[in-house]
């Protein structure tokens, strides 16, 4: 995985709804259809991390199989974040696009 | 990074095991969804996650602040190991809390007196205004009628007020006991001029000024009011009585406002006008023959002088307000030299101009006396400051030694140098807050001590002990020397010097030339402390030898079997009930030298020392006389005056019982005034009055007495002229008794006699004399005192710095000294070996010491007195208690090292 770009894909995973853990390293492996696999040591660091700057919030709840676990909800801040690392993340892709030639582009992303 | 995320590290720590926990159930359940066995589905788990304690240990190091989680590892491995060495840290401890708070003590007392400013508004531009000296006590004083003048005609712009000294009353408040206030009069714009506010109520106003008020407005000092009122709200409307008058309490003055006499504030500020009979004050005035009348309001007697004016005047204009007061002044200055015979003394006194004295500093005798003595004792505390950083250096080298090897294993393991010596700093900076703050209390507990000592009895001096920023300032400026001197140049030497590849043994780690160059260090720093602590023994022995010299020398009265009895007739109302003053001091004198045990009584108007009581006589047929040759000092005594005193009679008679009023009145003279006035002829027979001719042959001199040092030991016998107080009926103020014996036992057995003659006669106290003659020593008690506690200081912390180095240079000498054993060397020679270095580092320090303390004996020539031989006998003494100490702090160490088992040593190497 592309490095930084942990913390967008978590921002982004949560817009759809508050989620904990687990649930975000499996929505982040199945929509890249299994390509990226989330390393639980970096996940958890990170989501502490997005939580010391306020871009989520967490709170204690109860899992879809009513288990206790811990729920990240992304904040209004962490929704600028997201809308801004996008760009940034667009804007990347399509100067290494350039780089490497047009054809390089649908690779590029996945690496 | 943010701290509080630091300080959150255990919560999040927890939260996140959680997490952990509910992450591995979450995805078991979901494995055994897809048909795993639970046991399988847990196992699949655990490998998908990890290694749980790496993600906590990534968590943790995210949150950490580098240098904060090393340092507070310092600081707890720095406690543990300052606990592990209690000796080391309690002498650190007490060093840093004597050497710095002996200095805050000191320089609290030089800050107060001679340093800081009033508090009050722009306190540069006050000025006290001498227009001219008086008559007789050269007193730069004036009248009220003067003061009245010069403010009425003075400009709108010059704001001028009035004050006068403090005078004691008897203070008794609406409940308890009486007791003694100090009270100073003022104009009523006085507070208005300095420009201080009220804490409480108000101050005065111009309506306070009205005269003959039943009950007069009066306005407290701060501290004064909180003492007696226990708010000072409550202060408030309070009546009072002070000598009888009834006051009431109006305002009360800002907290830091202790007037401008520094060291005697007054506890009542009350209106010029409520000067009467009962509250009176130091004055001067035209003298006899001027129509003065003393029990008479002295708002309308341009002749009595007690005023000193205070204005404030920016620097700039000084020059022409004075001018302008000249002119103002003209009138009394004429006025003054009305009382001045001698012409050239009088054309002085006319020509004389006004002089505007700085005042922003405040006033007074105290603060002039006690600038050197404070001045040198700071010096003092600057030598023992530096005892104190020698020593703590010299200690810390050597445990830093001691822990040479420690400190180089662990440098092989990896530490960075600066990590070792962020260790030795944390260790040092956790002693020197310790210690810093120990100082202050040690400082401020010592400065109150000061000042008692420094006060005379009975009236404590008001120095303001209050903290402030200066103090402050001086407190960590002497932590942070004191941190360089004994932790961080040490450490930096240490670690460069000596920490190169250490891990061996401990004799191999310091080439020969190291440790020459390190035992060299120890014994410079160590001879640097004999010599500052010789300086110091030989100070105090000095200062010691002056304060006895003055309480022992002879004044020329037999002070060490007088006692005084101090009744109080005036203030206490007594005056107004007895009026047969001869036969009262009749009876006072055969009722009490019939006391078994009393040699001789006798009364006395005017209390001693310093009864101030200064005079003029001119000679009959004499005209002529200088200024200086006609004034002196006056008192009245009764019959037997002499004998009491122990002031011989050198020729003529003393006072009879038949001296009284009825007969002519005759005068005795001490042989300086009698030199003065007739030269070397003789005083008997002369005629002399109070005034030149015709008015200079109301006295016949009957006799001539010795002269004595009336005004306390350290001034000179004054000039003096005794009058029959038969002759001149008047309260009196002493009963001066001779005992034999110890005069305290005496003490009751006078009082009960005193009180069967008439028991409401009041006795305000029964004390010897040379009690109150010593009184005045108060710098030279606080100079002997406290010089004798740093030297008592000093010779402990040099025995402490003998100790310490020989017992570390004996234990690494172990080895070399069974060796030498071995071959054949006897336990007596070990001894001496030890005991030789000491001798030497003693001479090494000694020899300039004895050069410093000749020149400091020099530099403080006018505080100390006596001959140069006792001076030798004090260096001669201190060098010897001074070898005396470092011998015997050595003979331990030494001991030890000559009874050292040989074989022992030789196999444990």
């Amino acid at each position: 995985m592309l490095k930084g770009t942990l913390d967008m894909m978590i921002l982004r995973t949560l817009v759809s709804g508050d989620a904990h853990g687990h649930t975000i390293a499996k929505i982040i492996e199945r929509t890249s259809e299994d390509v990226l696999e989330v390393e639980q040591g970096s996940l958890y660091p990170a989501l502490h991390r997005l939580e010391d700057r306020g871009w989520v919030s967490s709170y204690w709840g109860a899992s879809e199989n009513n288990r206790k676990a811990k729920f990240y909800r992304l904040t209004a801040a962490g929704r600028k974040q997201l809308v801004r690392e996008t760009n940034r993340w667009r804007q990347m892709i399509r100067a290494i696009g350039l780089v490497m030639g047009e054809e390089a582009v649908a690779d590029g992303g996945a690496q | 990074m943010s701290w509080r995320r630091f300080f959150r590290r255990s919560r999040k720590d927890a939260e996140l095991q959680e997490e952990i926990r509910s992450y591995l159930e979450e995805e078991a359940a979901e494995n055994m969804a897809g048909g795993m066995s639970a046991d399988e589905a847990r196992r699949q788990a655990r490998i998908k996650l990890g290694n749980p304690q790496l993600v906590r240990e990534t968590l943790w190091r995210q949150n950490t602040i580098g240098f904060v989680e090393s340092a507070w590892r310092d600081v707890k491995h720095a406690g543990r190991t300052l606990l592990r060495t209690p000796g080391f840290t309690a002498t650190v401890l007490v060093t840093l809390a004597l050497g710095i708070g002996a200095n805050l003590a000191v320089f609290q007392l030089l800050n107060s007196v001679i340093l800081a400013k009033l508090p009050v508004v722009r306190p540069e531009e006050l000025v006290v205004v001498d227009a001219a000296k008086t008559p007789f006590d050269q007193s730069w004083t004036v009248s009220y009628a003067a003061y009245e003048r010069l403010r009425a005609s003075i400009a709108k712009s010059v704001p001028l007020a009035a004050r006068t000294g403090f005078e004691e009353a008897i203070l008794q408040l609406s409940h308890g006991d009486p007791q003694k206030a100090r009270y100073e009069f003022v104009s009523e714009n006085y507070f208005g001029v300095l420009g201080v506010q009220p804490a409480a109520g108000r101050l005065f106003v111009q309506a306070d000024a009205a005269e003959n008020r039943s009950e007069w407005p009066a306005v407290v000092r701060y501290d004064f009011a909180q003492d007696h009122f226990s708010t000072v709200q409550q202060a408030l409307g309070m009546h009072i009585h002070l000598n009888g008058v009834p006051v009431v309490i109006i305002g009360v003055t800002d907290r830091r406002f202790e007037d401008m006499l520094t060291g005697y504030a007054p506890d009542f500020w009350l209106p010029l006008e409520a000067e009467t009979a009962r509250l009176g004050m130091g004055f001067d005035s035209l003298g006899p023959g001027h129509g003065i009348d003393l029990d008479r309001s002295w708002l309308n007697q341009p002749g009595i002088f007690w005023l000193t004016l205070v204005a404030r005047i920016p620097a700039g204009q000084r020059q022409s307000v004075a001018a302008w007061v000249n002119q103002a002044f003209r009138a009394d200055r004429e006025l003054m030299a009305e009382a001045i015979v001698d012409p050239a003394a009088k054309a002085a006194a006319l020509r004389a101009s006004v002089a505007m004295i700085p005042a922003d500093r405040g006033l007074g005798g105290f603060r002039r006396q006690s600038s050197q003595p404070l001045f040198l004792l700071m010096a003092l505390s600057a030598s023992i400051f530096l005892v104190g950083c020698l020593n703590l250096a010299n200690l810390q080298l050597a445990r830093l030694s001691a822990r040479a090897h420690e400190l180089g294993i662990r440098m092989a393991l990896g530490a960075s140098r600066w990590r070792l010596i962020g260790q030795v700093l944390a260790e040092d900076a956790i002693l020197m807050l310790l210690g810093g703050g120990a100082a202050f209390l040690v400082g401020r507990t010592a400065s109150s001590v000061l000042v008692h000592w420094a006060s005379s009895r009975g009236s404590l001096l008001n120095i303001n002990l209050r903290p402030n920023l200066n103090i402050a300032a001086l407190g960590v400026g002497l932590m942070v020397v004191a941190m360089l001197a004994f932790s961080v140049l040490p450490a930096m030497y240490f670690i460069r010097a000596s920490l190169a590849g250490t891990a061996g043994s401990r004799a191999k780690v310091l080439g020969l030339s190291q440790i020459g160059l390190q035992r060299w260090r120890a014994n410079t720093i160590l001879a640097a402390q004999v010599s500052l602590s010789l300086v110091l023994t030989v100070m105090s022995a000095c200062f010691a030898a002056t304060l006895v010299h003055w309480e022992k020398v002879d004044v020329g009265m037999d002070r060490e079997h007088i006692l005084s009895v101090y009744v109080d007739m005036r203030r206490t109302g007594y005056i107004t009930q007895h009026h047969d003053w001869t036969g009262l001091y009749r009876q006072i004198r055969q009722r009490v030298e019939a006391v078994p045990g009393v040699r001789a009584a006798a009364v006395e108007m005017c209390p001693m020392p310093n009864c101030g009581w200064n005079t003029a006589l001119y000679v009959f047929g004499r005209g002529g006389l200088s200024n200086a040759q006609v004034h002196g000092e006056e008192d009245h005594v009764g019959p037997g005056f002499f004998t009491t005193m122990g002031i011989p009679l050198l020729q003529g008679r003393d006072f009879s019982e038949t001296d009284t009023d009825t007969a002519k009145r005759v005068a005795i003279v001490s042989r300086s005034y009698a030199r003065q006035l007739f030269g070397g002829e003789s005083p008997i027979g002369r005629w002399v009055g109070y005034e030149p001719a015709p008015n200079d042959h109301q006295f016949l001199i009957v006799g001539e007495v010795a002269d004595a040092q009336l005004d306390g030991p350290q001034r000179d016998a004054p000039p003096a002229v005794y009058m029959s107080i038969n002759q001149h009926p008047f309260p009196i103020h002493t009963i001066e008794v001779r005992v034999t014996g110890d005069p305290a036992q005496i003490a009751d057995r006078i009082r009960a006699t005193i009180q069967q003659i008439d028991a409401s006669l009041p006795i305000t106290e029964i004390i010897p004399l040379t009690v109150e003659l010593n009184d005045g020593l108060g710098p030279q008690k606080l100079l002997a005192r406290l010089a004798s506690v740093y030297a008592g200081l000093t010779l402990l912390l040099v025995g402490i710095g003998f100790y310490g180095v020989m017992s570390f240079r004996t234990s690494r000498r172990k080895s070399e000294f069974g060796i030498r054993l071995a071959l054949g060397a006897s336990r007596r020679q070990i001894r001496m070996l030890i005991l030789k270095q000491t001798a030497n580092i003693l001479l090494t320090g000694i020899v300039p010491g004895l050069l410093l303390s000749v020149l400091a004996v020099h530099l403080a020539r006018p505080m100390i007195v006596g001959s140069s031989s006792g001076h030798w006998a004090a260096v001669a003494g201190g060098t010897v208690v001074l070898t005396l100490a470092g011998l015997i702090a050595t003979i331990i160490p030494s001991l030890r090292a000559a009874l050292a088992d040989p074989l022992e040593i030789l196999r444990s190497e």
